[in-house]
């Protein structure tokens, strides 16, 4: 599904070279569940910005299912986007002037569904996510396990072929995280690609293979064998 | 798409109550300025618009030079008109209008002095004015007729059906009413009520080409060059006024022109007259084209320092959208999308300001016309066409002012800002910095206008003029046998000084100009024209003029009825030395060319008769006792309203039945630059909204900066700023970009006033400390406004703001 060979991202000022991911070999399957990790600094939000195709990678080559898009412009980049990503961050980024109805609804009002697919799917999907009593509210009336949900809610509603996730625990104290992880875990048990960058080992210990980063490299690769269930 | 759009659009504004007001009133007062000058504007170009003729109506202007003094006016002579006609027949038809009054109007036991002209049958054809009733081609094609408007037929006959009714003019001249006309709007350059028919006037029938006292109008055929006409009168004039020119002065009119003599003669468009005529003789004071530009450049200037607040606000406001740019960015938006989208923010608060500005130009107008002396009228179901054009502009403000942060903001990058890169909205502050400089440089630049015009006004009513106008009173309709006697019976009362009764004042009254030459030199290249004045042995004591040789008239001394007092400027273009005693003659029969002798018994100092705008021109002085018109008196500053009631009184009893018109000298003259005064209360009125505009974006932009600031300001406190310290740190950035601002504005605001200053003989110089008050105002102000917001951010606890970021 995908595929990143030798991929560099450099990032320039007038006086300094960083070096972020540095030759960065990654394949992953579809269906997996992939946790990255690392200290902080080591490249894992900027790996996961270049797989979600927010930012290009500087060389090296990206294969998205079968499409070499590391060369692709913005606007490419957010067609291929479109429907075909999820995003789910640690800080949410749910927009605060839209309701967690007309939160969830913005990738389909993007995709140009129409008014009754909308309804139908945003509806489905907050019942999912057990927040449909809440859909008429603001995300600030919110507590953050359920701005989570509502953000995944809203990552899932266009039923993406991947998931990225963005220490989505992050904010939320230990009930509420594992909420969030069982949900992503029941995702991918239903199909969806999941990558997810955390510094959390015990999220980490969802995701099927771990992806360790250093300074820009991959360290290790391990196939988790202590899966939750 | 569009729902959600207005939908994040309204709850972003209710959601920043303070923003979005500051955005939107300040965008209303944009926008309600700029509509109240727009429709000045209109109103301006409308003049004259109405009559039916207006395309083919032309007015024939004269410009003479003879004498040592030029002439330039909107009269023409007596038997140009008809001439015309015959002998060109591109004319269609011409018409006269004398701006004399037959007298007053009787109502009852009153008399009352309306606006009166005399003119030709024919002038409802050529302005193409259609009659309420009566026939507009005979309706003053016989003496004793008159038409009149609509008002003054429902004044004296309570009846618009006033054809075939008698008006009583003076004590016993009766006018039938030959016709009614509708009111003139006030956008015309005529502001006439009763037109008397020309067949009552003498001096219309004279076939002398050398005195121009009428108002013509020619009426040209559809496709006829006004260029071709002016060549025709100008040939017909050398034709007719040529041999009597020859026979006056002994030369021919090539002779006449070749020595620097001459009378030619222009075609205005009658829809030009009110706003491109500088002749002083106009029968109403006209306006001038220079303001129109002007009011259009400041219109301009105000919608832009509004949209600039906009612009700056929503940029400045950029930290606090950009993850909502990311986030849409990330779900799958374009950057059309979201241009799409702040584009349509900013249309919805334009359409929201604009209709907020049609409220506030509504309520403003009574104001607005009272400033501007206008009597402007907002009716959307009367101008319909108004409301989609003020839409239609309403929309392309939206556009205009949220074009900028809608590509600003949407070339956000989502990876960036959703990492909380872009913390600050200060990004392309040069931008911003700009902005607000082209902000204040406007501010000032009207600031400095203003200063200037108001000092130039009150130096005019300051400046010595030569002539105490101090304490005269005027009384106006002064005619008949019983004049010496009222004189005499007001002097006697205790608080009058001294009195004077003639027409010829220097403020705005009679006037009369004749050719003069040295005694036994009556050739034109000896002429002097002058202003040839009536008065009585009262006149110089009364206003206070100064003879500075010679001596004044004197009632003892018979001889002096052929004696003339000059002033300074006639001596100086006689060319005497030593002018006591010099003999002169003056033209006296303009069509014999017959002359009379006068003797110089004193010379007067130089006093303004004119407006301060012109130098003094050649006036001589001479007795008579001619009908005057005015009668003039000088009172003591005590027991003022004491004594105009016993004035009154005497009034009353001496000229029974007439009303009691009196008018204070000063305030006469200080209408003579009530235009002036006018545009300087405009310009005020508009450098204010402009600053109270600025300000509001300074004070918007100074809360977003100090917000900004927040992290540096705890860790200044807590490193031991005073508040001092934080609050000089805030405030340098704007007084720095204010500083920039009076730089560019100074000269360009020195430049134009300078220009408009070179229209006055007498003017000020423009000082230093004018341009810095304007300056200093404008940092004061600015000062207020960001020092608030500064003061408030210094007084935070640092914990707090250490903690909020």
């Amino acid at each position: 599904m995908i595929q990143i060979k030798n991929l560099r991202k450099v990032y320039r000022t007038e006086e300094i070279e960083t070096t972020a991911l540095d030759h960065v070999n990654v394949e992953i399957a579809d269906g997996e569940f992939v946790a990255i990790m690392g200290p902080s600094g080591c490249g894992k939000s900027t790996l996961l910005n270049v797989l979600g195709m927010l930012d290009n990678p500087s060389t090296g080559e990206y294969n998205f299912w079968g499409e070499e898009i590391s060369k692709y412009s913005e606007r490419q980049r957010a067609k291929l986007r479109k429907g075909n990503i999820g995003f789910v961050f640690q800080s949410f980024n749910l927009i605060d002037e839209l309701t967690v109805y007309e939160n969830v609804e913005l990738p389909l009002l993007y995709l140009g569904k129409s008014a009754a697919e909308r309804k139908e799917l945003v509806e489905t999907v907050l019942t999912r996510m057990n927040i449909m009593h809440r859909k008429d509210h603001f995300p600030q009336q919110l507590s953050g396990g359920q701005q989570q949900r509502v953000a995944i809610a809203r990552a899932v509603v266009a039923k993406p072929k991947l998931i990225l996730a963005d220490e989505p625990t992050g904010n939320l104290d230990s009930t509420n995280g594992e909420e969030v992880m069982k949900l992503l875990q029941q995702l991918n048990e239903e199909g969806t690609t999941i990558i997810m960058v955390t510094h959390s080992p015990y999220d980490a210990n969802y995701s099927h293979r771990i992806i360790n980063l250093f300074d820009g490299h991959v360290v290790t690769e391990n196939v988790n064998t202590k899966f939750h269930i | 798409m569009l729902s959600n759009y207005l939908k994040i659009a309204l709850r972003n504004l209710w959601r920043n109550k303070t923003y979005s007001a500051i955005n939107l009133f300040g965008l209303a007062f944009g926008i309600a300025t700029c509509l109240l000058i727009s429709f000045y504007i209109l109103d301006e170009l409308s003049y004259d618009r109405f009559l039916t003729n207006a395309d083919r109506v032309y007015r024939i202007n004269s410009d003479i030079r003879f004498g040592g003094s030029d002439t330039h006016t909107s009269n023409s002579s007596a038997p140009m008109a008809a001439a015309l006609v015959q002998n060109y027949p591109e004319i269609e038809a011409a018409a006269r209008i004398l701006n004399q009054a037959p007298g007053m109007i009787w109502k009852g036991s009153e008399k009352i002095q309306e606006k009166e002209v005399y003119a030709d049958s024919s002038i409802f054809e050529v302005l193409g004015i259609p009659l309420l009733s009566g026939n507009p081609k005979t309706a003053l094609n016989q003496p004793h007729t008159v038409v009149i408007t609509r008002k003054m037929a429902l004044k004296y006959f309570n009846t618009v059906e006033a054809v075939g009714k008698t008006l009583r003019v003076n004590d016993s001249q009766y006018y039938k009413v030959t016709g009614v006309i509708e009111d003139f709007p006030s956008t015309s350059h005529l502001k006439t009520d009763l037109f008397f028919s020309m067949l009552d006037n003498a001096n219309s029938r004279q076939d002398y080409w050398l005195s121009h006292n009428f108002y013509t109008y020619l009426l040209l055929k559809p496709g006829v060059s006004p260029k071709k006409v002016e060549q025709q009168i100008q040939q017909l004039f050398v034709r007719r006024a040529g041999p009597f020119i020859q026979q006056t002065l002994g030369k021919s009119m090539a002779e006449l022109e070749a020595a620097g003599s001459y009378l030619r003669y222009s075609l205005m468009p009658i829809t030009d007259i009110h706003l491109y005529s500088d002749r002083v003789d106009e029968m109403n004071p006209p306006s001038n084209i220079q303001y129109v530009y002007i009011f259009s450049a400041i219109a301009l200037f105000i919608l832009v320092i509004a949209c600039i607040n906009f612009m700056n606000l929503a940029t400045a406001r950029s930290a606090h959208r950009a993850k909502e740019v990311g986030v849409r960015k990330v779900l799958g938006s374009g950057n059309g999308n979201l241009i799409g989208q702040f584009l349509t923010e900013s249309v919805l608060l334009s359409l929201m300001a604009f209709a907020i500005s049609l409220l506030l130009a509504e309520l403003a107008l009574p104001a607005f016309n009272n400033l501007a002396d206008k009597q402007l009228t907002l009716n959307f179901f009367k101008d319909w066409y108004l409301f989609p054009v003020l839409l239609l502009f309403a929309l392309l403000v939206g556009v205009l002012a949220g074009s900028y942060p809608a590509f600003y903001l949407s070339a956000f990058e989502p990876a960036r800002v959703l990492k909380g890169k872009l913390t600050t909205g200060m990004r392309s502050g040069w931008l911003r910095s700009s902005l607000v400089v082209f902000q204040f440089f406007s501010s000032v630049f009207l600031m400095i206008c203003t200063l200037a015009i108001y000092n130039q006004l009150k130096f005019i009513q300051k400046e010595k003029v030569g002539f105490n106008r101090d304490q005269v009173v005027m009384l106006n309709g002064v005619y008949g046998p019983q004049v010496q006697a009222l004189k005499n019976e007001i002097l006697r009362i205790p608080g009058v000084q001294s009195g004077t009764v003639t027409g010829y004042l220097p403020i705005p009254s009679w006037r009369g100009d004749n050719s003069f030459f040295p005694e036994g030199e009556v050739v034109q290249e000896r002429a002097v024209q002058m202003q040839e004045w009536y008065v009585d042995t009262d006149y110089t004591k009364t206003l206070g003029l100064k003879i500075i040789a010679g001596r004044n008239f004197s009632p003892g001394m018979a001889t002096d009825s052929s004696g003339i007092i000059l002033n300074e400027t006639a001596v100086k273009l006689f060319g005497y030395a030593n002018p006591i005693g010099k003999k002169i003659s003056a033209i006296e029969d303009m069509q014999t060319g017959q002359t009379r002798e006068l003797t110089v018994i004193g010379v007067v100092k130089n006093f303004n008769y004119e407006s301060l705008r012109e130098n003094v021109g050649a006036l001589s002085l001479q007795l008579s006792s001619r009908p005057a018109g005015w009668a003039n008196f000088r009172l003591q500053s005590k027991n003022l309203p004491e004594t105009m009631g016993q004035i009154e009184q005497v009034w009353k009893k001496l000229m029974p039945g007439q009303p009691f018109q009196s008018q204070f000298m000063d305030e006469a003259f200080d209408n003579i630059y009530r235009s002036e005064q006018r545009i300087g209360n405009v310009f005020m009125a508009f450098a204010i909204t402009a600053i109270v505009i600025a300000c509001l974006g300074l004070f918007g932009l100074a809360a977003y900066s100090a917000e900004r600031r927040t992290k540096e300001i705890g860790v200044r406190k807590v490193l031991g700023a005073s508040e001092i310290q934080l609050i000089t740190l805030l405030s340098s950035d704007f007084i720095r970009l204010i500083g920039i601002a009076f730089l560019i504005a100074s000269p360009l605001a020195w430049y134009v006033m300078d220009q408009w200053l070179e229209g006055f003989a007498y003017r000020i110089t423009l000082n230093i400390w004018l341009f810095l008050l304007a300056g200093g105002l404008a940092l004061a102000v600015a000062l207020l406004t960001v020092s608030s917001q500064a003061i408030k951010a210094s007084l935070t606890n640092p914990v707090r703001s250490l903690k909020s970021e």
